[in-house]
């Protein structure tokens, strides 16, 4: 079993203990048991897990759609369970990037409104310069002007990427991004985001099934039962599949 | 089938509510309407019944046309004719006189808001009397009179004390010594004022000296009725009548069909107003959810379901939806009918209280209405629906139904609007044998224009509500840019959720057009016309007595003028064909001019003699074809006809003043006793000043408690208040139409905001606020209320000013707009809109945004 190296990077996001619980007694449901877990900054990484391991709920709730039950989530120097509904909400806004797998983009808005919406919404005039950048790196530049049902699936993805990019979020959240499309369109997808990793230092967390998809991540941390149960750095989609087959999933 | 429909209603219990809730609105009044109706008639042909026990048979005068209120008199002689007749047991005379007003202890004189201020007399023989004492005694000889117990309840009476009572022959003191009340219950008199004499004092008081309105007579007990009343007619001269008790009492309470009928007509168009917006939003309802049970509906095609099933699953949901809302219309409708009367209570129109009888025919009419509107609505979508393929689930849809509008709607669109502008324009200005079938082309029409709209509505929606909401993006920023784009992605959506808005505002827009036009037509002609300072009207029917112009005339009051109106027949040797009933104005001839700015364009009103004279309008000239010097006879209701020659032809007629034929008082007096001037009185100050002529007016009329001084400014005042309660009335009625508007934009907008779950998810994941997302939905709703409002306002202009033009020149003879109205009504509208958005931005506020984004 490999561990991953204990570098000395500055850590964006973590959760310490933290537990999401639904129901009680016998109908009790631990969707996220007590887990504590860093994100570094300037790394991309993927979460992986069977159907039900928790690996969305852990994604949800780091990102502040959800809450925990117990324990706390922190990004940056924000304890979100200490935050109100309208903070979480502007948190989100002005300091996560989401990337979902399906219908990312508002329909009545063109690809480069999407791309700046949450500035749009906090008021804010942004960073052109870094939006013109972020623009060129999805090699979208001539098609921002039209509306997303005229952009194929990829298109659209790299799209959202780039909303997600445009704010300069401490952290992005991606989930299944690729789950929608075949595998090339993925790959373009992937490779777009390692490469905000990469050039522009973005940290990046991917809850992912697809061992391929989480080959890109510079390191994997296994869920199992709402458990993480193992991590893997530097992976190769070999060495993925290895593990979810010694896991048992 | 049928536990489908049933199961797909209970899943979505608002949206089946608000749906239905337009329709029990619209139900609700249609039940409110004939139950009031029939409250009416009920507690009328009561009273008839009541009032003719104890009678077999009223003698009256013949009255050769017009209504039974203009019978004429017959001579009292005739009493002890019929007394003589062999099988009548008792005969005796009764009158029933308007313009007597009694004034109470504190000098207030009785009034009403319409019904009559009668003079009566009562019977000795107790069971043919009308009139029931209750306290007291019957009044005996020329100083006693009794008064009706709600009279005596409302004002300061004491028994035994004397009281002013002004009577068609001037004021007269009298003692009070009873109370008495006409029928059961205690208002069946429907808010007469009574005053009640003997039998002599009444005839002397009243100016009916020798004269009886009708004779009550009972027979013999074992009398054959039919020989008996044989025996009577062959008694009598041909002026005069028998009718029998039944019928009596059959008449009594049809006579009230003369308002009871317009009023349930005009309550019922009402309804339909409210039932035919109430289709645009049931259909538009419907045609959203089938749209969004796209994918539902071809897994039943896939499973096996035909398009017929399909097509029936649909209707069968409409028929529950009818007829619920149709159960539930009923229901309120009875309290709706309560409603309706504190409605006009408040309005200060009192109906009597009755009973509130739910016929069957209102329940048929309940149904077939409720049921009916909403299946026809459901028709068009139910169709849509089975068309739906059985693949149609495995792709993509969302539901919105933008873009592909196709060829026949601009093209069916269009022939729905030439059809109804030619049925309109037929309706405005073709010539029809009955006002009703006018009505009914005029009201077909618009309904037909307004389905035109419909249709044609999303061509344009589009474009126009992005134009309107431009300025949004810019004060809301993203949500205003959201709320724009939202409103403009489904014309046909927006198109049809704004018409029932459309239609509502196009009916208050074209009152408001219409009477703002009768207006300043009146006010102008007011000016233009009408030279009298002062004006004198009378609160009763009957106008005020004679004596009041001499009175006026002995004190110096200037120029005095009557005028008074009779309902005549008009014949002429010139037109042999021709004969026309109309009332015609008696007035003084020699002093009109100087009341009066006839605008004669023929003749002279110096060289006419006024006991010949008749003066006549020049329309109605050149119809008949009449000119100065030509012979013209006028047949009165009495069956006397009077014989006049054209004086001379005048070009303004002012209907609130004078009509288009005119005669003097010498001419109309050699048939007719009249003792009071039904119109009004116009005085021209003698060219003293205005205040000094105003104090000696006051002074001679406090003596005449029942006339109303008013000089021009507040003569036209007043008529514009009532104007304007009319027209307030009539909005009110309209506002259900817009309440029903409201729950369609509400609809659509929670409809939508269903739809866009995901979306509303993901910009909220992104970070927009419960605020910013509530602002969104509200200018959708703001933005949808603006367009329906500017078509509904273009649209009612139109027919204001269509409408305007169509009515006769002496009634309205400009156009005017109310312009501050107008921008009012847009405004109002936009916020009917952004309170329709309360409900629906409030539950996408408290969506889960987790939830949200995992829905598809």
């Amino acid at each position: 079993m490999t561990s991953s190296p204990t570098q000395a990077l500055a850590t964006t996001a973590r959760a310490v203990a933290a537990s999401k619980i639904y129901g009680s007694g016998d109908t009790e449901v631990r969707a996220l048991d007590a887990i504590d877990v860093d994100f570094e900054q300037g790394r991309f990484t993927a979460i992986m897990g069977p159907s039900g391991s928790g690996k969305s709920t852990l994604m949800h709730c780091m990102a502040g759609l959800d809450t925990v039950t117990s324990g706390q989530v922190i990004i940056g120097d924000t304890d979100l369970t200490t935050l109100s509904e309208k903070d979480l909400t502007l948190l989100r806004r002005d300091n996560v990037g989401f990337v979902f797998q399906a219908y990312n983009l508002v329909p009545t808005l063109t690809a480069i409104e999407n791309i700046t919406l949450p500035m749009d919404l906090a008021g804010e005039k942004g960073d052109e310069v870094w939006v013109d950048e972020v623009v060129d790196a999805t090699g979208l530049s001539d098609r921002v002007k039209h509306r997303p049902n005229e952009l194929s699936g990829g298109q659209q993805q790299r799209v959202a990427v780039a909303r997600a990019l445009a704010g300069r979020p401490q952290i992005i959240f991606a989930d299944e991004p690729t789950g929608n499309v075949d595998s090339n369109t993925a790959g373009e997808i992937l490779g777009f985001m390692r490469g905000a990793v990469d050039q522009m230092g973005q940290t990046i967390v991917m809850v992912t099934h697809d061992p391929v998809a989480a080959s890109y991540a510079d390191r994997v941390v296994f869920l199992v039962d709402g458990k993480i149960v193992d991590e893997l750095a530097d992976p190769t989609p070999q060495g993925i599949r290895d593990h979810m087959t010694r896991l048992g999933a | 089938m049928l536990r489908l429909a049933l199961k797909s209603l209970l899943a979505h219990k608002i949206r089946f509510a608000l749906t239905a809730g337009t329709i029990v609105l619209g139900v609700t009044f249609v039940v409110a309407a004939f139950v009031t109706a029939d409250s009416l008639r009920a507690t009328f042909d009561e009273v008839g019944a009541d009032i003719n026990t104890g009678l077999d048979f009223t003698v009256r005068g013949a009255l050769p046309f017009g209504e039974i209120a203009n019978t004429p008199p017959i001579p009292d002689s005739f009493a002890g004719d019929i007394r003589a007749v062999e099988g009548v047991e008792a005969a005796e005379g009764g009158l029933f006189v308007d313009g007597v007003v009694p004034v109470d202890g504190s000098g207030e004189a009785a009034s009403t808001v319409g019904p009559p201020l009668a003079g009566a007399n009562w019977l000795e023989d107790e069971s043919l009397s009308q009139l029931f004492l209750i306290t007291g005694e019957w009044p005996q000889g020329a100083s006693q009179f009794a008064i009706d117990v709600e009279t005596f309840a409302n004002y300061d009476y004491e028994l035994g004390r004397e009281y002013q009572v002004v009577t068609p022959t001037g004021p007269r003191a009298f003692t009070l010594t009873g109370t008495m009340q006409f029928g059961f219950p205690e208002n069946a008199g429907a808010g007469v004022v009574f005053t009640v004499f003997d039998t002599a004092t009444a005839q002397q008081v009243l100016g009916f000296e020798g004269l009886f309105n009708e004779i009550a007579v009972r027979a013999a007990p074992g009398a054959d009725l039919d020989e008996v009343r044989d025996r009577i007619e062959a008694a009598l001269p041909d002026t005069a009548e028998v009718i029998t008790a039944e019928e009596a009492a059959e008449e009594f309470g049809d006579f009230f069909e003369f308002f009871i009928g317009p009023l349930q007509t005009i309550l019922l168009t009402f309804a339909f107003v409210v039932l035919f917006v109430s289709t645009f939003i049931i259909s538009n309802t419907f045609n959203i959810v089938l749209g969004q049970r796209v994918r539902e509906l071809s897994l039943m095609r896939a499973l096996g379901a035909t398009p017929r099933q399909v097509r029936r699953s649909v209707l069968i949901e409409s028929l529950v939806i009818g007829v619920t809302a149709s159960a539930a219309g009923i229901g309120l409708g009875m309290l709706g009918a309560l409603g309706l009367g504190a409605l006009f209570d408040a309005f200060g129109a009192s109906l009597p209280d009755g009973p509130m009888p739910l016929r069957p025919r209102t329940v048929v009419w309940a149904f077939a209405v409720g049921v009916g509107f909403t299946v026809i609505a459901s028709l068009v979508p139910a169709v849509k629906a089975s068309r739906v393929s059985p693949v149609a689930g495995l792709q993509e849809s969302t539901g919105d139904d933008g873009g592909h509008l196709r060829l026949w709607r601009p093209i069916a669109g269009a022939a729905l609007a030439v059809i109804g502008l030619v049925l309109t324009g037929r309706g405005l200005f073709a010539d029809f044998d009955s006002v009703t079938a006018q009505l009914l082309s005029l009201g077909i029409g618009a309904a037909v224009v307004f389905v035109a709209v419909a249709v044609l509505s999303p061509l344009i929606a589009g474009p126009v509500v992005s134009a309107l909401a431009r300025p949004l993006p810019r004060i809301l920023r993203t949500p205003g840019r959201l709320a724009r784009d939202n409103a403009a992605r489904s014309p046909r959506r927006t198109a049809a959720t704004a018409v029932a808005l459309t239609i509502g505002l196009a009916l208050v827009a074209m009152v408001l057009v219409v009477g703002q036009s009768l207006k300043d037509t009146f006010s102008d002609s007011l000016s233009s016309a009408v030279r009298a300072d002062y004006i004198i009207s009378a609160q009763t029917i009957s106008g005020v007595p004679k004596t009041l112009a001499e009175d006026l005339r002995a004190a110096g009051a200037g120029t005095v003028v009557g005028l008074d109106e009779d309902l005549v027949q008009i014949f002429s040797p010139v037109a042999p064909d021709r004969i026309e009933q109309t009332e015609i104005t008696v007035t003084d001839l020699a002093a009109i001019g100087e009341v009066a700015n006839l605008g004669v364009t023929e003749g002279s009103l110096s060289a006419i003699d006024p006991a010949s004279a008749l003066l006549v309008n020049g329309d109605r000239a050149e119809e008949w074809g009449l000119s100065v010097g030509d012979p013209v006879e006028l047949v009165l209701v009495s069956g006397e006809t009077l014989t006049a020659t054209v004086g001379a032809v005048f070009a303004e007629t002012q209907p609130p003043f004078w009509d288009d034929w005119l005669i003097d008082q010498s001419l109309y007096e050699q048939a007719v006793a009249a003792d009071a001037f039904e119109q009004w009185v116009a005085v021209k100050g003698a060219g003293a000043e205005p205040e000094s002529t105003r104090a000696l007016l006051k002074e001679v009329l406090s003596a005449y408690p029942q006339a109303n001084l008013e000089d021009r400014q507040q003569f036209q005042e007043n008529a514009e208040s009532n104007l304007n309660t009319v027209l307030a009335l009539v909005n009110v009625f309209l506002l259900f139409a817009l309440v029903v508007a409201l729950v369609g934009i509400v609809n659509t907008l929670t409809l939508s905001v269903f739809e866009r779950t995901h979306e509303i998810g993901l910009l909220r994941a992104v970070g927009m606020t419960r605020r910013q997302l509530r602002r969104v939905i509200r200018w959708e709703a703001a933005t949808i209320a603006l367009y329906g409002a500017l078509v509904g306002v273009a649209l009612g202009l139109a027919f204001g000013v269509a409408l305007s033009v169509a009515i006769p020149d002496e009634i309205i003879d400009r156009v005017s707009v109310p312009g501050v109205q107008m921008v009012g009504l847009v405004l109002v509208a936009v916020i009917f809109g952004l309170l329709a958005a309360v409900l629906p931005s409030y539950r996408a506020g408290r969506m889960n945004v987790l939830e949200a984004i995992a829905a598809d």
